[in-house]
């Protein structure tokens, strides 16, 4: 990579910084800077005062506003779009309904965008709210208006939007592309035949959507031939890349800043379809254009989780050692694109089962490309292994959490190495403890609270691969007085997961500098050069080991020992360094650079490597009209080193919320005459509300893993979410003796 | 949004004259107004904003057999109005457990007794017909997602669910509604202020384009006291009922029910009183069986869609916890 040519930023101004937020001292804090820094969220304050700047929230002057119409059959052919009294509105500047640029090529295909169709390139309509013109005025208001009055005529075609819908086709996930992703390991069918002890159940999720609070959207500003993209994104490279394939230009004239980032969930990890014609209009109006996608058309011109069917056979001994375990999945996926179906990834090393089978097949449907949505796989591959592991515990008579443990392993199966850290069993021991397991009665039914409602408590252990991605860090130090000031730019995007505090901290902890020193920039192709994918619960994996990498070569620039503060005196001092994936290549770098997922894991050339989590819910059922409720929910996480406590506890309270959600409430509805997504609204689409939620005790187990890296961090963001739908299905068959193999489990199942 | 023009009332009959113009539309709290104007539903001509009227913002106790409640008071300062919990927590109830704090912190009870329903073709306009939005064109929810649809009042135009939780209540308590008009004042009982769909499902009430709701006037019953109103929900804020009761009790020294108020919510394109299950209750003793029963009166002429059945044994269950609430409160 060749970072030269970038424009690296010069001063501190357009960078987000640490140290505003730092500035109010908390009683943590304490005066002296060493010793481990304060866990605290280092953009605390600008959040709830409402003083952090979101990418739309960038007025530049002469901003005009774009608003998309869309298509409102399910499928078919665009025969006309009458523009006429949108074109005639007052202060409508462009209508737009064609572009002419390049698509912008699938992320799992070699692309950059979250599917390969670009809306107004052709005459396709592919799913309902499609778009299919785009209205640029002086205002918001004024486009919205002009948007409305666009009608087009069609040529409509049968349509199935649902994985079981009629029409919906069904494709062998090998026959179609280069990797199976199915795992396969010893004799399972045969294993399974032989086994005493047998479970073969079919289990649903639905098709869901992420929902962030900040919209999809962009603030879009031509100067001459550059252009400045601000967008909330976990991927800004890919924009900036993808967009300059589309738009036939040099990415080098194109920055992308993704300032901070109101919940991504994998809805933001790419290059959207909204953008390219913005750019097209912008540049042709001579005016910035600021666009933000409605809540509506968000749930149908972004990516949203498949539904899925499993079929899980296992089987095992009368002493409960599981002997062969196949997972068979149905995902759903587009007609136009081929998302991967990789949920075997996981239930082959959840437990040490030395059979091991699986096959994966994609249902082409008529929908927008579905994408990765938070735990993607393994939320939905969890609630099926886990809930089958819980049946298989009833069907031995042995407790669920002692079995658990009793198919721990120190080796992946699959692979045959060790994994470079494994406190499954950990989570699970201290798990229990905290919950008050051994209290538990195991026929369903049998405990009740005081009120009379039927208590249920379930268990579910999950894990999420601790993937590793290439990245870049630039450290300048300069003095300050008597201490310094630090500014590091780290290949990283802030979605609210903490990303800054938990970068803040590793610097604060070595060069022993107060938090208010630290300035953090991510998210910005100006600071430094790439800015990869920020996905797949590598974020904190992936910026920490560079971080690390630019503190040793500070300190062996300025001739320091590894330890201490940097004596006074030194001047102005700028460092680069590059982390990547134990195993990776140093061309991944030029990968990265491109715009293009450059992921590792959980497959090291030495090690396998997962986080872990376990979780144990209460739930309690209404005696009569049988509302399900979540009081309490106790999990604990291996994630090898807490980076930083106190978003670590936050990311796994909202995934365990997550959880929650998938459980009882989310999914995307379908109405087959139409097409599309029925509930798109955050009304409708039934998200838990804060009395939704009771206790939630978090526990870390803080162990440092540093076979993956020498900061001995795994991700978290991901795992935390996993199993706790399989953990609340397990409550609600303990509770209620119904065992709901679909999600999400509604009053009407358990009525 | 359309463009509109804007008028605010200084007095009432100022509203009244404003609302004679062609197409002009009253905008209270705006809760709903603003939301439906921006999905094109509503497409008024002209506001008439009558939010700065204070004279129409009231709760008066005074009256020993009334409990008179300004139609322009807000939601939330009834919901936690210290007469109004005790004596009728019932209506306290279903006005805490309507939407959310800022919408109740805006919205006012007249406004939000003509909320419009929630069902989700009406709200999704093209490409969905609805004989409601656009008469004529048809009702997607027939053979569609029911799931929240009426089991009562439905026609082969509209299954639309009436959704607001206060006329429940207020439904069970006998109010009467006091309107303003051209010609003068009126009262209408609040059991004939909403009308079912028939063949025109546009026409959801009985008031005409240039009346305004200015009081609700509640009669005192010790029943009152005795009453709660219980909503099931898909969670636990911020939803509509999948099923809702508001149950009344007067019970006598041995136990026995003398009074009797059951009406029911998020089951029907209008609010509803079971009145047969109240009648079901009179001189008996509330037990799980014939709270039980009282629902199953309460629910003996539901109409299923596709989706919806469970709720009418929901609301069986509903109906009868309801019972079981009142009667701990009216003894």
């Amino acid at each position: 990579m060749n970072v030269s040519r970038r424009k690296f930023l010069a001063g501190t101004a357009a960078v987000t910084t640490a140290a505003t937020a730092a500035v109010v001292a908390t009683p943590h804090d304490g005066d002296a800077a060493s010793g481990p820094p304060p866990s605290r969220r280092v953009d605390a304050r600008e959040k709830v005062t409402g003083d952090l700047r979101y990418a739309s929230d960038r007025l530049l002057p002469g901003t005009a506003h774009a608003v998309y119409a869309v298509a409102t059959i399910g499928k078919g052919r665009l025969l006309e779009v009458n523009t006429k009294a949108a074109e005639a509105a007052p202060g409508v500047r462009l209508v737009l309904t064609r572009v002419d640029v390049k698509p912008p090529g699938f992320l799992q295909g070699g692309g950059h965008a979250f599917q390969s169709l670009q809306p107004l390139t052709s005459d396709r309509i592919a799913y309902r709210g499609q778009h299919i013109a785009l209205v640029v005025a002086d205002s918001l208001h004024a486009a919205t208006e002009a948007a409305a009055l666009i009608t087009a005529r069609y040529e409509a075609e049968p349509i199935a939007v649902e994985i079981d819908a009629p029409g919906a086709q069904k494709v062998r996930q090998s026959d179609v592309l280069p990797t199976a992703h199915d795992v396969v390991a010893g004799n399972a069918p045969s294993a399974f035949a032989a086994a005493p002890v047998k479970i073969d159940h079919e289990y649903e999720s639905p098709q869901s959507h992420p929902v962030p609070m900040e919209l999809i959207a962009s603030v879009v500003q031509w100067d001459g031939d550059d252009l400045t993209i601000y967008e909330g994104t976990q991927n800004a490279s890919a924009v900036q890349n993808g967009l300059a394939l589309q738009l036939g230009i040099s990415p080098e004239r194109i920055e992308v800043l993704s300032p901070s980032v109101g919940g991504a969930f994998g809805q933001k990890n790419s290059l959207q379809t909204h953008l390219a014609p913005v750019a097209v209009a912008a540049r042709r109006l001579g005016r910035p254009i600021k666009v933000v996608v409605p809540r509506t058309q968000t749930f149908h011109n972004a990516s949203f989780r498949p539904a899925s069917h499993h079929r899980i056979r296992l089987g095992a001994d009368r002493s409960g050692r599981m002997l062969a375990a196949m997972h068979d999945v149905d995902q759903q996926t587009s007609r136009h694109d081929y998302f991967p179906a990789v949920y075997t990834e996981l239930t082959s090393r959840l437990y040490g089962i030395t059979n091991y089978g699986s096959q994966q097949n994609l249902v082409r449907t008529d929908v927008q490309t579905p994408g990765f949505m938070r735990a993607p796989y393994e939320s939905p591959g969890t609630f099926a292994f886990e809930s089958a592991v819980d049946e298989l515990s009833y069907a031995l008579g042995k407790d669920p959490v002692a079995l658990r443990l009793a198919n721990d392993t120190a080796v992946d199966p699959i692979s045959g190495h060790p994994f470079s850290s494994r406190y499954l069993a950990d989570t699970l021991r201290r798990g229990s403890r905290k919950f008050g397991w051994s209290e538990r009665s195991a026929a369903p039914g049998s405990m009740r609270g005081r009120d009379g409602s039927l208590i249920g408590w379930g268990v579910a252990a999950g894990a999420y691969k601790a993937a590793t991605a290439p990245a870049t860090a630039r450290l300048r130090l300069i003095p300050a007085g008597r201490t310094y000031h630090a500014t590091i730019w780290v290949d990283g995007h802030e979605m609210g997961q903490g990303i800054r505090s938990a970068v803040a901290r590793l610097v604060a902890e070595d060069l022993q500098l107060r938090l208010e020193h630290i300035e953090v920039g991510v998210g910005d192709t100006r600071g430094v050069p790439p800015q990869h994918l920020t996905a797949g619960s590598w974020g904190t994996a992936t910026a920490l080991p560079a971080v690390y990498a630019a503190l040793k070569e500070l300190r062996k620039k300025l001739g320091l020992g590894a330890k201490g503060p940097v004596p006074s005196g030194r001047g102005e001092t700028i460092v680069l360094a590059r982390s990547r994936a134990p195993g990776q290549p140093e061309a991944i770098h030029d990968r990265a650079a491109q715009g293009l997922p450059a992921g590792a894991g959980p497959e090291y050339p030495e090690f396998t490597a997962f986080s872990f989590v376990s979780h144990f819910v209460e739930v309690r059922v209404e005696p009569t009209t049988r509302r399900i409720r979540v009081p309490r929910v106790v999990s604990t996480v291996d994630c090898g080193k807490v980076a930083s406590p106190r978003t670590a506890e936050s990311q796994v309270r909202g995934g365990v919320i997550w959880g929650i959600g998938a459980a009882l409430r989310e999914r995307s509805e379908v109405d087959e005459r139409f097409g599309g997504f029925a509930n798109p609204t955050l009304e409708e689409y039934v998200v838990p509300v804060n009395a939704d939620i009771g206790r939630i005790d978090v526990g870390l187990i803080d162990k440092p893993d540093f076979n993956l890296n020498p900061v001995g961090v795994k991700g978290l963001g991901e795992v935390v979410m996993v199993g706790v739908a399989a953990a609340v299905a397990n409550a609600v068959f303990h509770a209620t003796g119904r065992r709901v193999r679909h999600l999400p489990i509604r009053l009407e199942d358990v009525l | 949004m359309k463009p509109f023009a804007y008028t605010r009332a200084e007095s009432v009959a100022g509203a009244i004259t404003a609302l004679g113009s062609p197409g002009a539309q009253l905008l209270a709290g705006g809760t709903t107004m603003y939301d439906l104007m921006k999905l094109r539903i509503e497409t008024p001509e002209t506001l008439v904003d009558i939010q700065g009227l204070k004279a129409l913002n009231y709760v008066d106790h005074s009256r020993p057999d009334m409990l008179v409640l300004g139609a322009g008071a807000r939601m939330s300062d009834v919901a936690d109005n210290a007469f109004v919990k005790k004596n009728f927590p019932a209506i306290s109830e279903s006005l805490w457990r309507a939407a959310s704090q800022q919408l109740r912190n805006m919205a006012t009870l007249g406004g939000n007794l003509l909320q419009r329903t929630r069902c989700s073709y009406f709200r999704g306009g093209e490409p969905f017909p609805c004989n409601k939005r656009e008469p004529g064109s048809g009702c997607a929810a027939l053979e569609g997602l029911d799931r929240g649809h009426a089991l009562f009042g439905g026609s082969t135009s509209c299954i639309a669910t009436y959704p607001g939780d206060l006329a429940i209540s207020l439904l069970a308590f006998d109010a009467v509604i006091e309107v303003a008009g051209p010609k003068g004042r009126r009262t209408v009982p609040l059991a004939q202020l909403h009308v079912e769909p028939g063949d025109t499902p546009q026409i959801e009430h009985v008031l005409s384009d240039d009346e305004i709701i200015v009081e609700i006037r509640v009669p005192r019953t010790p029943s009152g006291r005795g009453s709660t109103y219980l909503k099931i929900r898909d969670r636990e804020s911020y939803a509509f009922a999948l099923v809702s009761a508001a149950t009344g009790l007067t019970l006598a020294r041995d136990g026995s029910v003398e009074d009797c108020r059951i009406a029911l919510g998020g089951v029907g394109t209008r609010p509803i009183r079971a009145t047969a299950a109240e009648r079901s209750l009179i001189g008996k003793k509330v037990t799980a069986a014939t709270a039980r029963a009282a629902g199953e009166i309460a629910f003996a002429g539901a109409k299923p869609g596709h989706h919806n059945a469970f709720r009418i044994e929901l609301g069986i269950r509903a109906v009868a916890d309801a019972l079981q609430t009142a009667k701990t409160r009216a003894s």
